[in-house]
């Protein structure tokens, strides 16, 4: 992570700036990179919530859900992309902030939940679906298929949004938990226990 | 150039606006506002979902085993949660962050394009998916309407210095509605000359001017370059509208109105981002 971060395409002289260095302190690309990250939301999220929505049954009941997976699908695929490139990306331009990030960590947990949901969706709960594709109502297994993907991507967007809050940011004090779960002490600005601080505290009252 | 923001239409209100995250209920949202903000992306994920399948439904592309009204009933509702919710987390979210917003370019842009976006949404788009194409007079008159007040947003996002960028994502996405909307030869016809345009600008502001501080030749090459990806988008779009109406029944303002309609909900999500960038 710090070769990704500092040393990968590195020139010489004391001035020389990595990739991601120069990603990071772009006039305007990173905000490009992470505005178009949030605006592909539209696209991805908007649509797969109506697919969701529809193995659910509270919409497009008397569409068959063949078709409504099959016109909207592409679409969200195509968000998708835009959303992983961005993505990598993004995680290039701050590698450490990110790996050592509580909210990003959590997010990945979700984001390979919802993709487990979707092999699962397409291997077990699809096999059968000729014979409820044009129920207004899809059985059970389809529905809590759609309920953990609503979920996930909404635990993955909000997730997201909470990652550059500070509230657990390494080498500040933060709960011993926090810590362990970033793997602060491998982090640039280590590990910092909020019980330390108390006691400093304490000894100085 | 005159900084654009809302202390230029109402410059005495400074102190009504520095006072208001101590108002009920902002002083309630502070502490929580990354909530509120999670809440204001997911309604506009459904707002730009339902918005991007009804109007795209209108340009020939998305669900089309059914009808745009048949689509616009099933969406309706969820469009309405969009909506509602990207206006009820914004005044929260708004009221507790009220004086950087009174100093923002972005936010008059973003107030342009909601105001326009819900004109356009109710008044335009939705009457003619009802109408499975018909364009009604009273949807003509909004449409002028909220085209008006959408582009008068785009002209101030243009001006508005460290937001103009920021235009760079209605640019995109105008784009991509074109690789969706557009069929056969005229598709790869757009995506080629795309990105022949792409790899010239690049060309040219990272070798002729490969001086990343020379704004003197780079500011105005990529101005350049923003018109030419515009015309480039817009005969695309032009074309896509126009030559498949000819012999279709969706005419071509029904066309026009889907395109302003997605594309005015795509200015108000990036111009609402940039707030942060200014």
């Amino acid at each position: 992570m710090t070769w990704l971060q500092h040393g990968l395409g590195k020139g010489s002289g004391d001035t020389a700036q990595s990739w991601s260095e120069a990603l990071l302190g772009s006039l305007n690309f990173w905000g490009l990179l992470e505005g178009t990250h949030l605006l592909a939301l539209m696209l991805f999220a908007g649509t797969i919530f109506v697919v969701d929505l529809r193995l659910l049954g509270v919409t497009f009941r008397k569409t068959p859900v063949s078709v409504v997976s099959d016109r909207v699908l592409p679409m969200t695929v195509a968000g998708f992309l835009i959303l992983l490139a961005t993505g990598l990306a993004l995680f290039f331009a701050k590698p450490m902030f990110y790996y050592h990030n509580l909210w990003f960590r959590a997010k990945m947990i979700f984001l390979v939940l919802a993709m487990i949901n979707i092999a699962v969706f397409h291997s077990q709960v699809q096999r059968g679906q000729s014979a409820w594709d044009n129920h207004p109502t899809p059985p059970g297994p389809a529905r809590i298929s759609a309920i953990v993907s609503l979920v996930s991507w909404i635990l993955v967007i909000g997730l997201g949004r909470f990652i550059p809050y500070d509230w657990f940011q390494c080498g500040k004090p933060v709960p011993h938990w926090a810590n362990v779960l970033q793997d602060c002490k491998t982090s640039e600005k280590g590990a910092y226990e909020k019980t330390a601080e108390t006691a400093i505290k304490g000894a100085q009252s | 150039m005159t900084k654009i923001n809302f202390e230029l239409f109402f410059p005495a209100l400074r102190p009504w606006v520095m006072n208001l995250v101590n108002v009920w209920p902002a002083y309630i949202i502070k502490p929580q506002y990354a909530n509120w903000e999670v809440l204001h992306i997911l309604s506009l994920t459904l707002l730009g979902g339902t918005a991007i399948l009804m109007n795209l439904r209108l340009l020939g592309r998305g669900i089309t085993e059914e009808s745009p009204s048949e689509v616009y009933r099933n969406l309706r509702r969820w469009q309405d949660v969009g909506v509602i919710g990207i206006v009820v987390s914004g005044i929260l979210i708004g009221m507790a962050n009220a004086e950087k917003l009174y100093d923002s370019t972005a936010f008059v842009v973003k107030m342009c394009a909601l105001l326009g976006g819900v004109i356009l949404t109710y008044g335009a788009s939705r009457p003619v998916a009802r109408a499975d194409g018909a364009v009604p007079v009273s949807a003509r008159l909004w449409f002028i309407l909220g085209g008006l007040i959408w582009l008068a947003g785009l002209v101030i996002f243009a001006t508005g210095t460290l937001v103009n960028v920021g235009l760079y994502h209605v640019i995109f996405a105008a784009a991509l509605i074109v690789l969706i909307a557009a069929q056969g030869r005229l598709r790869w016809i757009f995506l080629i000359g795309l990105l022949v345009i792409f790899a010239v600008h690049q060309w040219v502001t990272h070798v002729t001017y490969a001086d990343p501080f020379d704004l003197k030749h780079l500011d105005p090459a990529n101005k350049v370059f923003t018109w030419i990806y515009v015309v480039w988008i817009a005969a695309a779009a032009a074309a896509q509208t126009f030559m498949a109406s000819r012999n279709k029944a969706t005419p071509a303002l029904a066309k026009l109105i889907a395109w302003s309609t997605i594309l005015v909900w795509v200015t108000g999500a990036a111009a609402g981002r940039w707030i942060a960038f200014e």
